[in-house]
């Protein structure tokens, strides 16, 4: 999906295009059979996140990563955790299609999300990611700067998250 | 063009005429001016009318507390408010507005005939008149009480502004603007903590703008406050907010602001939303609300042109507006004093000064003196003249406790002070405890519950070198617990004016205490008299006397009359003040929107809707919708012409006959993985699964500990320790909520991870004899035989072209498929299904024909068939208990003795003896229908439909002892008075054998 | 709105992440079929919904995932502390102590 980006010159909304995303259960305690899976070193704590060559992986909860990749290389994280099955039991279940991804940037970014954000984000280091809420809707927040963020939502809750974030923009153009 | 303005005196832009209307007459005042300030400057006092006697009312405050000057504001098509305060609502050119509670006119009213029959309405009028005869009730007091309750009319239509909300994170949030919290902000600011000032006027200051006799540090107090206000604007870390009220204070430092943004706008800005919501989370609080004066209580004080001496001083200094020629002052504090002088120093020619006190500093006396003021000290006011105008005011002097001869003054206002009431409205919201202080004769705060420092008047400090300090203080004190170092400035100031007062009850009088009417609340109405007879009526407690009389109970809170009515109650109880008490202010701190509070929840915003990926053409194709859970869900498919009967029963056609195609993506989906996911499976769920084969599928039960039905739905083994299960759509964030608590503590030694995919996948369920024929040729992988692929298996295959989870189930008792695919593809699936199906004649189908295929067969609906009280047997699928599992979910509880006990509602089928009649869902069923009234229920009708299949309605329903009333006739009494009979019967109504599922 | 700690995350966030789930320390007996009704019954419905201090569970639900307990002043709101779910519940006398 790719939504027109929308902005002004303080923030910027866009929906990015989709990405191979898969979540990752697994006991820390054979988290190192994943990482090898993945080729990634997996962060421990939870709201760390890691990148490298198109693959990210972010902790949410304690037992809990979620993975990012280019869509073309998804077939092949699968079967690699599949062959590590046998060495770690784990749960890899593909979410790709479960969200949509919208990138919301700019100088502005973070006071913008405090529109329906309830957390300090100045507290939020860039490279993190935490689950929360937006309005009501469940989302992942990820920071990948200081004026740049993500926001993954669930499929059917998008459009009360984008259209949200239409009004928002439009409330902050206007200056008032 | 304005009377009672003086020329180049106060804050408004005397270059700048604003226009504003009101009750229709066109007033002219300036850039800065509220509409009171606007109407005070043309000599305009009247401004209401009583809520209770309709007495003509003018305005008593020049702020937020104003309890008499409310008026409807219309802003433009559906910007129409009532009960805005008119001391704050700015002028601006078109604005029009409106006084309220008068008809015809505001100067003729005729409702103010109950000031005539005030008898009615004494305390507790409600209860005493309104009690008999019970026939009047409904047609004479019931009209009367609603036609006078309320202020103001509501408006009628739609809202059509903008409402937003913010969250904002600070260090140090100071509620007020006054001199305490502008330097209590200073000190705060000046450290490099994130500071948040917020005041409720339309610009900062608070008692600076109408007291700028002090200099500080040098510099006039106006001076001073525009350095001040330069410095904080300047600063990065700190945001001034003003027309922004603090509505709430809440747990660990929540507060809520009120941001008001275009109401004094005459262009407001396409997008710009009204008012904007704002919950702060502060490091610390500083609250820096400064006091309110009181009236005093005496005959006759509340008629137009009598108002706080304070108001009058705001009048002046800010808005450059005499309140009269010819004002007199009546008080018992200080304070008042200098609004005589000031008044007539602007050229007022003032009456007198009347104070209740026989001390008076002799400072003060002397000033008067100098202006040849008369002072008459030691006085009571017993009446006051004037019909829409305060004209003179009768005054004694109380010599021992008794009233000597009465005098009447001339006057054109009278400016009175009972002293000022510390404002900790918002300290009392956190709970934190109100001490009474004898020496400041207030309620100071005491016991604190939050990290809050009040600071200034609200500690019962006076004048403006003393908050000064304060303030400065506490912006120390906020640092010091934010473990930050601070040093407080120092201020010098010069001409400051100090000073002290007294509390007290109704003036003494020496006409009847009976027929005097001295208000102590004016916008309720309440009168010294009422407080006095709730006392000898039985209240005891304040809460009891506040709820009798209503005092204090309007929309002001009780602003300007808690402590007046403390003190007089207090006075009819025979006890002091602290050991009455006090009542409870609660949030909001001044009345606030609804618009605030929705803010972006309105219209289509109101609340999510969960659209599935087939949702889009569902609408280009015309269909119905019903809300289930938070999504929307095609609901029928209508043609040209068809109402949802006719688009139902031919949905149900085509299915049974042909094809039929339903969007079941909403079903809960939860993906249960890991080594032990078997065993979890065994323990969750009623039915057993060790020995399902991977590819193969079954109903799953699932019960809450008490052993009633909590959900279910079909789940797939996709490998042996892998599960796909489904749940209700309402059911799944429970049920993944449910089995993730038991997974983290109840059973944490268990290998296996629940993950949901109910979003992942776009689930299309195929029903009728053509389904096979319509999938067979457009999947790959898996081989659609009745052999290779029988009714409850599952496989991953490609359809058409598409990855996807292939289920064989059916909700219909046709045979059925439901295709799972990535969510994107769903819609894609679905017009190639479309396409595929068009020589069976494929229809798409909603939730009503799903819902009526599947009573058909006598298959349950979570929630609408069971109502959390049923369990298995009752529902007659005591089929689906793994009997030989040693335990699982609720297993204990269907043991116990009023589980197994005889008598219990169970689901059964229900024939009506007319087949045409379908029951209404909800019914009570009954035995006998000629039973007198109440009758005895012995059960409901939960579902209901028409089958087109079976040419008659059916209906299922839960009946006490329901199986063993097999053919017998029950009765479903109607609204009408009468009643529908029908028989029981079991709940499978069509092919009982189950042939269809095995079409080949 | 209250501010509760997730012992897992070791943050401080807003009660909208979290749900609330029940009384504590209330284990689902191993064997319920070894329970008398009468027992079962107390194991169901009986809660002890102090004036004061309260072992409670909450779930950030919006948040790890977990569930974990608490011990809450029911007058105040306060929370006293929070602890991983299956951890015993901490001595209050130690706790309040260090305060």
């Amino acid at each position: 999906m790719n939504a027109p980006v929308k902005s002004f010159d303080a923030v910027s909304v866009a929906v990015l295009p989709p990405v191979a995303r898969l979540n990752l259960r697994i006991a820390p305690a054979n988290l190192a059979v994943a990482s090898a899976a993945f080729g990634l070193t997996l962060p421990t704590k939870i709201g760390q996140g890691v990148a490298k060559k198109g693959h990210a992986a972010w902790c949410l909860g304690p037992d809990e990563w979620l993975l990012h990749a280019p869509e073309a290389d998804q077939a092949a994280i699968v079967a690699d955790f599949t062959a590590a099955r046998v060495k770690a039991p784990h749960s890899l279940t593909v979410i790709s299609d479960r969200e949509f991804t919208i990138a919301i940037t700019g100088p502005r970014a973070q006071e913008f999300l405090s529109v329906a954000c309830p957390l300090d984000l100045s507290r939020m280091a860039p490279g993190t990611a935490k689950r929360t809420l937006f309005d009501t809707a469940q989302v992942v927040l990820i920071r990948d700067a200081d004026d740049a963020f993500r926001i993954e939502v669930w499929r059917s809750f998008f459009p009360h998250v984008s259209d949200l974030l239409d009004i928002a923009l439009r409330e902050f153009a206007c200056g008032l | 063009m304005n009377p009672f303005r003086i020329k180049g005196r106060g804050r408004v832009n005397q270059d700048r005429p604003v226009r504003f209307t009101f009750d229709g007459k066109t007033f002219v005042g300036f850039e800065g001016d509220t509409v009171a300030s606007a109407l005070l400057a043309n000599g305009e006092h009247l401004m209401g009318r009583g809520f209770k006697y309709h007495r003509p009312r003018g305005v008593v405050t020049a702020g937020s507390e104003e309890p008499n000057a409310l008026i409807g504001t219309t802003r433009g098509p559906g910007r129409f408010e009532p009960n805005t305060r008119a001391t704050m609502q700015e002028i601006y050119d078109e604005l029009s507005t409106e006084s309220q509670n008068k008809w015809p006119t505001l100067k003729f009213d005729v409702g103010a005939i109950n000031d005539r029959l005030y008898m009615l309405f004494s305390a507790g009028f409600y209860y005493k008149t309104f009690m008999w005869p019970k026939s009047f009730w409904d047609k004479v007091y019931e009209p009367f009480i609603r036609r006078a309750a309320g202020l103001g009319r509501a408006p009628t239509e739609l809202d059509p502004d903008h409402y937003a909300s913010r969250y904002l994170h600070c260090d140090v949030l100071i509620v007020g603007s006054g001199p305490s919290g502008l330097a209590a902000a200073l000190t705060a600011a000046r450290s490099g903590a994130s500071v948040v000032v917020v005041d409720e006027q339309s610009e900062m200051g608070g008692a600076l703008l109408s007291e700028p006799s002090v200099d500080i540090d040098g510099d006039n107090a106006w001076g001073w406050l525009a350095t001040t206000l330069d410095e904080l604007a300047s600063l990065p870390n700190v945001r001034l907010m003003s027309r922004t009220t603090a509505i709430g204070y809440y747990h660990q430092n929540m507060v809520g602001l009120c941001q008001k943004l275009t109401d004094h706008l005459s262009d407001v800005p396409v997008d710009a939303p009204r008012e904007r919501l704002w919950r702060v989370r502060a490091g610390q609080v500083i609250l820096a609300q400064g006091a309110i004066e009181r009236p005093m209580v005496f005959d006759g004080n509340d008629r137009p042109g009598v108002m706080m001496a304070g108001a009058a001083q705001t009048f002046l200094h800010r808005f450059g507006v005499k309140v009269g020629d010819r004002p007199l002052i009546l008080t018992s504090h200080d304070s008042a004093w200098h609004t005589a002088f000031d008044l007539a120093d602007a050229g007022c020619k003032v009456a007198a000064i009347v104070d209740t006190r026989t001390d008076i500093p002799p400072a003060l006396m002397h000033a008067a003196m100098a202006r040849n003021i008369e002072t008459l000290t030691g006085h009571t006011a017993t009446a006051t003249s004037g019909r829409l105008r305060v004209k003179s005011i009768r005054v004694n002097p109380v010599r021992g406790g008794a009233v000597g001869a009465a005098r009447t003054i001339p006057c054109d206002a009278v400016l009175m002070c009972g002293g000022w009431t510390p404002s900790l409205h918002l300290f009392s919201h956190t709970k934190g405890s109100l001490d009474w202080d004898a020496k400041a004769k207030a309620y100071l705060p005491g016991h604190k519950t939050e990290a809050v420092h009040i600071a200034g008047a609200g500690r019962g400090l006076w004048g403006i070198a003393a908050v000064l300090e304060d303030g400065a203080k506490a912006g120390a004190d906020a640092l010091r617990d934010l473990g930050r170092k601070a040093g407080a400035a120092t201020y010098a100031v010069t001409g400051d004016r100090t000073g002290a007062g007294i509390t007290q009850k109704e003036l003494p009088t020496d006409r009847s205490p009976g027929s005097a009417k001295a208000f102590v609340d004016f916008q309720n109405d309440v009168t010294a008299k009422d407080i006095r007879l709730a006392v000898r009526e039985g209240m005891r407690s304040i809460e009891h006397v506040k709820r009798y009389t209503t005092n204090g109970m309007a929309t002001d809170q009780g602003k300007l009359s808690n402590m007046n009515g403390l003190t007089i109650a207090s006075d009819a109880l025979g006890k002091d003040i602290p050991q009455v008490g006090l009542t409870t202010f609660r949030p909001p701190y001044t009345p606030t929107t609804f618009g605030a509070l929705a803010g972006y929840h309105k219209g289509s915003h109101f609340e999510v809707t969960r659209k599935t990926p087939i949702d889009s053409w569902a609408t280009e194709h015309d269909a119905a919708f019903e809300p289930v859970a938070l999504w929307r869900r095609a609901w029928y498919f209508p043609k040209a012409g068809e109402d949802m009967h006719a688009a139902v029963n031919r949905e149900c056609k085509a299915t049974r006959q042909s094809l039929g195609m339903f969007d079941a993506s909403t079903l809960g989906k939860i993906e249960v993985s890991g080594p032990d996911a078997v065993e979890f499976m065994n323990r969750m769920y009623t039915n057993p699964w060790t020995k399902l084969g991977v590819g193969r599928c079954r109903y799953g039960l699932l019960l809450g500990e008490d052993g009633f039905i909590r959900d279910d739905g079909v789940i797939g083994r996709m490998r042996d320790d892998l599960f796909h299960v489904t749940t209700t759509t309402g059911g799944a964030a429970r049920v993944l909520n449910m089995m993730e608590d038991y997974l983290q503590t109840e059973w944490p030694d268990l290998q296996v991870w629940l993950t949901s995919t109910t979003e992942e996948w776009a689930t299309i369920a195929i029903n009728g004899p053509n389904a096979r024929k319509l999938l067979a040729p457009l999947v790959e992988g898996q081989d659609m035989s009745d052999e290779a692929f029988p009714h409850m298996s599952v496989a991953e295959c490609k359809v058409a072209g598409f990855s996807s989870r292939l289920f064989r189930i059916s909700f219909t008792g046709e045979l059925g498929y439901e295709v799972n695919v990535p969510a994107r593809h769903g819609r894609a699936l679905w017009e190639k299904l479309m396409e595929a199906g068009k020589p069976y004649d494929i229809c798409p189908y909603g939730t009503e024909t799903m819902h009526v295929l599947r009573a058909e067969k006598g298959y349950i609906i979570i929630g609408q068939d069971t109502d959390g009280t049923v369990t298995p047997e009752d529902a007659g699928i005591g089929w689906a208990i793994g009997k030989a599992k040693p335990d699982f979910v609720g297993k204990r509880s269907l043991s116990r003795p009023d589980i197994v006990a005889k008598g219990r509602k169970q689901l059964i089928g229900l024939l009506t003896d007319n087949p045409k009649d379908v029951l209404i869902e909800g019914a009570q069923i009954v035995l006998d229908p000629k039973q007198p009234k109440p009758m005895k229920m012995i059960g409901h009708v939960t579902s209901s439909y028409w089958s087109e299949a079976l040419g008659r309605s059916i209906a299922m329903a839960v009946v006490e002892g329901g199986f063993d009333r097999m053919g017998d006739t029950l009765h479903i009494p109607t609204a009408d008075g009468g009643s529908q009979a029908a028989k029981v019967t079991g709940c499978v109504f069509y092919d009982p054998a189950g042939d269809r599922l095995k079409v080949e | 709105m209250l501010l509760i700690h997730c012992p897992y995350c070791d943050d401080t966030l807003p009660e909208l992440e979290f749900a609330y789930a029940g009384e504590a320390h209330i284990a689902r007996p191993a064997d319920p079929s070894k329970l008398s009704d009468e027992e079962w019954r107390d194991f169901l419905f009986i809660r002890s919904n102090p004036r004061g201090l309260h072992a409670e569970r909450w779930r950030h639900i919006n948040g790890c995932g977990r569930f974990f307990n608490a011990l809450r002043d029911t007058v105040s709101d306060r929370f006293l502390t929070t602890y991983p779910a299956g951890h015993p519940r901490p001595d209050v006398t130690k706790l309040e102590a260090a305060e």
